[in-house]
């Protein structure tokens, strides 16, 4: 089943609208789907035009699809176990929230938090993603903790904080401060970034580009030459954080 | 005149001798009477637990350390949501709930008067707006004087007027309740990069010893006449074989008070491990309790832990500190100068951990070897042990052996070899929940004279009614009514209204805060002493005359005035 969710020109079309119920499990049986717009509650129908085509008997079976002024909608697919959400522009926060299976497409830009607190799954993003993508909420002590979170564009500030789990790729340039407090998983910047991974305890950072204000507390364990993606790679192997008796593995592109 | 009358109230008032009488409370203008006024609205108790409402005599809800403990779990913030409704404001938290959510909270499980366990001094403004917002229940502060360093001189002195004069001028001015010393002298040691391992060792700069505070303190509390006795804290807070320092710290205490205890000891239950190291710690409850029984005038609190996720606050700078070394989770560390400090780290106590199964075991035990109810208050030290909310299941395990046995089935199998919980046969009654929870508060705080912890004419109109048959259930099988039953009142009752029905709050409410003056002689007088005056200048980075707490602080204050035998 294919749901397209096209939104509707509001009057304040700045008001965020909060969606954790666009989910494709939640549509398999039509529920009665509400989402807020600003502090008011309001039915899915009030703010997208909605049209189902085709049988689905299964979450697996569904794909969202939505279009429109979509940059504002917030917490996209949070909670989501199964199926296919497709954003065809930029999306709003929190897309992906607590994610444990299935697969997020965005063709355009995400905002902040994408694929928060994550658990499995598959997220890739055409555009760039806002800061702290893949990250721990605030006050949490564990990020994303499996799956993927692909990003083609930048990502901004403390991409993958907390990282304990799972694969996060950027492509493009990272932000000040990736992986910090990463303790597990893997963390790869295709470009450059600044200041990577502090305090991190465990996990595997690859910087393709070059790192700035590289922190001091990472000790040099000698080069290493990888293959990543079908290339050789010859790579600074660094482990740290030492400043916190931290076993990471830290590799920067020589 | 409004009036409010409860018919069939089923009754255990221990302060008036009531022990589970079926009879009618009459109130009128917020104050237990004879008879009710004519056109008094009527409830219908129908038989169910009647009780004076709950008094908490160690909590942590408001003031600078419990604020601090909010913005640095902004996690826990987000757990224990409740959307505005009716007169109830959105509340958050869980272990460190926002103002209303603790007022809530404590307001539907029947608690009308909660004393906050420890205010800085310096920092008295912001526990006073935080009491302001806490609506549904009377408000105390217990003053930290356990590293003031005018006390500490005239401990050194030996002047206990001197000491005692201090304190009614610092409990006027941040319009403190009563005096609280935790860990005396440690804090401000640690603060020179010590740490006191007795409480015979010397705080440097000082030359006092944590004994010599305590005895000191206790002397002066009694000059200054004030309702409560000194509330301590003892030194070595969760510490293998710190039991030998609570005993030591009961042998200093003398009985100097016909009308209540002389000391009042808090959270002993992080008082009373055996052992040397966190493998072989023990407990010592038994130590402990038979002390209690032979001493009338040491009374004591819980602090029972219950096992889940919280967040640990106290005074306590050096503890906390070594809490964080253990954790390596996130830590605060404060100071405040000339007076104290406090620390903060988040912690999860598991079934898992032999330690906090032995912890949790000691707490039950305290209150179950001790056998005047008078002398083991409950408490959890909240949130340290546990959030407050956990009460009601404390006391199902008070009263129900089976219900201990269910958990003994559910925590480490090794317990059993380090603690005496799972031979223990008593479970409490109703009459011992009644004074455990209210009509002790009320005595040990001295604040019956106010009309706090009792229901008789003359009494303020605080009442809980509990939707629990006495007569019908069986504690000891049916527990898990009594846990329900004690977390949502039917009616909980302040000062002769309605403020919170079947868990819900019905009445936006305003408090009091009670707070005391004791009344020197002008020789006494601290705001007029030369040498008081030139270091309070000197040292303090406030001035003298912006110290004290103005009175728009206290909306509703109450004073309870003493006069000094000074
Ligand atoms: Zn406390």
């Amino acid at each position: 089943m294919r749901v397209i969710l096209k939104t509707r020109p509001r009057a304040k079309p700045k008001i965020p609208i909060e969606a954790e119920e666009i989910i494709p499990q939640n549509f398999l049986r039509k529920n009665d789907i509400r989402v807020y717009e600003g502090n008011k509650e309001r039915a899915l129908d009030d703010l997208f035009f909605v049209t189902y085509e085709g049988p689905a008997v299964s979450p697996d079976q569904v794909e969202i699809v939505l279009t429109g002024d979509t940059g504002v909608i917030k917490r996209v697919g949070e909670y989501m176990n199964a199926g296919r959400i497709i954003i065809e522009g930029d999306i709003g926060m929190h897309c992906g929230n607590f994610m444990s299976a299935g697969e997020i497409l965005i063709r355009g830009n995400a905002d902040a938090w994408l694929g928060r607190e994550m658990r499995g799954g598959h997220i890739l993003c055409e555009g760039n993603s806002g800061h702290y993508c893949a990250a721990g909420y605030r006050g949490e002590k564990r990020g994303m903790r499996g799956g993927i979170v692909e990003v083609r564009g930048n990502s901004g500030d403390f991409t993958a904080e907390y990282l304990s789990g799972g694969e996060v790729i950027i492509h493009g340039d990272c932000g000040d401060l990736p992986g910090v407090e990463m303790r597990g998983g893997t963390l790869v910047i295709g470009g450059d970034c600044s200041r990577p991974c502090g305090n991190m305890t465990g996990g595997t950072c690859m910087i393709f580009g070059e790192a700035h204000k590289f922190l001091p507390t990472f000790r040099k364990n000698g080069t290493d030459d990888i293959v990543y993606a079908g290339k050789h790679y010859l790579m600074n192997l660094f482990r740290g954080d030492v400043a916190n008796r931290g076993k990471g593995t830290l590799m920067v592109r020589q | 005149m409004s009036g409010l009358l409860i018919k069939n109230a089923f009754v255990i008032d221990p302060i008036s001798g009531v022990k589970g009488e079926i009879m009618d409370i009459a109130i009128c203008d917020g104050k237990i009477v004879e008879e009710a006024p004519r056109d008094a609205e009527i409830i219908d108790a129908k038989g169910h637990l009647t009780l004076p409402g709950g008094i908490d005599s160690h909590s942590h809800v408001c003031g600078t350390k419990v604020n601090f403990g909010r913005y640095m779990s902004p996690e826990d913030m987000r757990a224990g949501r409740t959307a505005r409704k009716g007169v109830m404001h959105v509340t958050s938290g869980y272990s460190v709930p926002t103002t209303f959510g603790n007022s809530y909270r404590y307001s539907t499980m029947g608690y009308t008067t909660v004393l906050e366990g420890a205010m800085a001094p310096l920092e008295a403004r912001h526990t006073h707006e935080e009491f302001t917002a806490t609506p549904h229940q009377d408000m105390l502060a217990n003053t930290l004087f356990d590293g003031n360093w005018s006390v500490m001189e005239a401990v050194r002195e030996k002047d206990v007027k001197r000491a005692a004069a201090v304190v009614a001028w610092t409990l006027s001015a941040v319009k403190g309740f009563a005096i609280k010393l935790t860990n005396p002298g440690g804090t401000e040691a640690w603060g020179w990069g010590r740490d006191m391992s007795t409480i015979h060792d010397v705080v440097p700069n000082f030359e006092v010893t944590p004994a010599e505070i305590i005895g000191t303190m206790i002397r002066a509390n009694e000059l200054l006449n004030l309702p409560h006795s000194v509330h301590l804290h003892c030194n070595n807070l969760g510490v293998p074989g710190n039991y030998r320092t609570t005993l030591d710290t009961i042998s200093l205490v003398p009985d100097l008070n016909k009308d209540r205890q002389s000391l009042y000891l808090t959270h002993v239950q992080f008082h009373s491990y055996g052992g040397t190291t966190w493998r072989d710690i023990c407990s010592k409850s038994e130590d402990i309790t038979r002390t209690i029984n032979s001493t009338p005038h040491v009374v004591m609190d819980m602090g029972q832990i219950m096992f889940g996720r919280t967040t640990t606050m106290t005074a306590d700078g050096p503890m906390e500190f070594k809490l964080y070394m253990l954790h390596h989770n996130k830590w605060s560390n404060h100071d405040v100068e000339l007076e104290t400090g406090s620390g903060i780290i988040p912690v999860y106590y598991s079934r898992k951990s032999l330690v906090n199964c032995v912890m949790w075991a000691i707490g039950l035990e305290l209150a179950l070897l001790t056998k005047n109810p008078w002398q083991c208050l409950l408490s959890t030290d909240s949130p340290n042990g546990a959030p407050f909310i956990k009460y009601p299941e404390i006391i199902g395990l008070l009263m129900s052996r089976r219900f201990r046995e269910n958990e003994r089935k559910m925590i480490d199998p090794r317990t059993e070899h380090f603690v005496p919980l799972f031979a223990i046969d008593r479970e409490l009654e109703w009459y011992d929940i009644a004074v455990m929870t209210r009509a002790g508060q009320a005595k040990a705080l001295g604040i019956t004279r106010i009309g706090k912890g009792y229901l008789t004419p003359g009494a303020e109109a605080d009442v809980a009614i509990y939707p629990i048959k006495p007569g019908e259930i069986d504690p000891s099988v049916e527990y898990q009514q009594v846990v329900a039953g004690f977390s949502r009142t039917l009616y909980t009752i302040k000062r002769g209204r309605v403020v919170a029905r079947d868990g819900e709050v019905v009445v936006e409410g305003a408090n009091s805060t009670i707070w005391s003056k004791s009344n020197v002689p002008a020789e006494y007088d601290m705001g007029s002493d030369p040498e008081f005056t030139r270091k309070f200048e000197q040292y303090y980075t406030v001035r003298m005359r912006n110290y004290p707490v103005q009175e728009v602080y206290l909306p509703r204050g109450k004073m309870i005035a003493s006069e000094a035998f000074l």
